[in-house]
């Protein structure tokens, strides 16, 4: 099974990028409509993050794919990089700040755009400055650190939120598992990457992961706004 | 100890006085409201702004708010957009 994943990695790639992006845009057209009508900032910055998921996605498998980009060179496959790495971390930094924008904002704050404020503008210039330390000295490992943080951040957060109020809104579990296997993903992808010399099988049970990790949250999403 | 209420609720508890009465004067909504008159002001523009509600003058200038209908949606969808908060911890 392995190998027959592993010969035909770059087609997998492909429809793996086609279904997390797909998962994505529902997830943000969904919560799209509830801010809209809310305003609400936590799901601004939920929607933000699977925004930059999408992107980062498609922007790796697809337009990062030998496929799709034909004879690219060698330069262009290091700016892809850059670029998926630059709105994978975004995405990360928007989940979290999902969940702790109320200890550092007012809900009564408004802001013009979706995308950036000056307290975001500080996510930007850290996702630009991990993106740049990765570039130069051709590594992940910048990244990864920064993700399994975040993921482990998001886990505590995550689980104080379930044990507080699981029991009256059911997704709450659902949402803690998903950030404890987005951090068993994230050190599985490090440890594959910076000891296992991209071990492929490791790599898939990543990718296999992630899948799950984005059902959940579309579950949750359809789930919650199935009557509309 | 009596939960602050949030943002969420301030906008719902307005938007539902307006739909109860139709039509509102602002003193007695203000009075609905709880709210400081500031805090009002500031809520009432967000609301206009929003088009949420509408300011409506009669031929004698008097001032009546009554809901639109993105304010009727928001108040069928509220149950919603609170359990989504609520479930993903936002």
């Amino acid at each position: 099974m392995y190998e027959f994943i592993i010969s035909n990695k770059e087609v997998f790639k492909i429809f793996y990028a086609l279904i997390i992006g797909f998962i994505c845009a529902v997830i943000v057209i969904k919560t799209d409509r509830l801010f809209n009508l809310s305003l609400h900032k936590g799901i601004r910055y939920f929607r933000n993050a699977f925004f930059f998921y999408g992107l980062a996605f498609m922007t790796r498998y697809f337009f990062g794919s030998p496929f799709a980009c034909g004879i690219a060179g060698e330069k262009y496959f290091q700016f892809v990089n850059f670029v998926f790495e630059f709105f994978l971390i975004m995405a990360g930094f928007f989940l979290l700040y999902s969940l702790i924008w109320k200890k550092i904002e007012k809900s009564e704050e408004g802001y013009k755009s979706s995308l950036f404020n000056l307290k975001i503008l500080v996510f930007y210039a850290m996702a630009v400055i991990i993106a740049i330390m990765d570039y130069l000295w051709t590594t992940r490992s910048f990244m990864f650190v920064s993700q399994i943080a975040i993921f482990l951040f998001a886990t505590i957060i995550s689980y104080n939120n379930y044990r507080r109020k699981g029991k009256k809104h059911l997704f709450l579990k659902f949402y803690f598992i998903a950030m404890i296997l987005s951090f068993l993903a994230w050190l599985s992808n490090a440890i594959a990457g910076l000891y296992l010399k991209w071990n492929q099988a490791v790599l898939i049970e990543v990718y296999i992961l992630n899948v799950i990790i984005f059902l959940i949250f579309l579950y949750g999403v359809i789930k919650v706004t199935k009557k509309w | 100890m009596v939960r602050k209420r949030e943002r969420l609720d301030i906008i719902r508890d307005i938007l539902k006085v307006i739909r109860e009465n139709r039509k509102i004067k602002p003193t007695r909504l203000l009075y609905s409201s709880n709210l400081s008159p500031q805090m009002f002001r500031e809520y009432i523009n967000e609301l206009i702004a929003k088009d949420f509600i509408s300011l409506d003058v009669d031929k004698k200038e008097k001032k009546t708010f009554s809901l639109t209908k993105k304010g009727n949606d928001f108040l069928m969808q509220y149950k919603m957009i609170e359990n989504f908060i609520e479930n993903f911890g936002l």
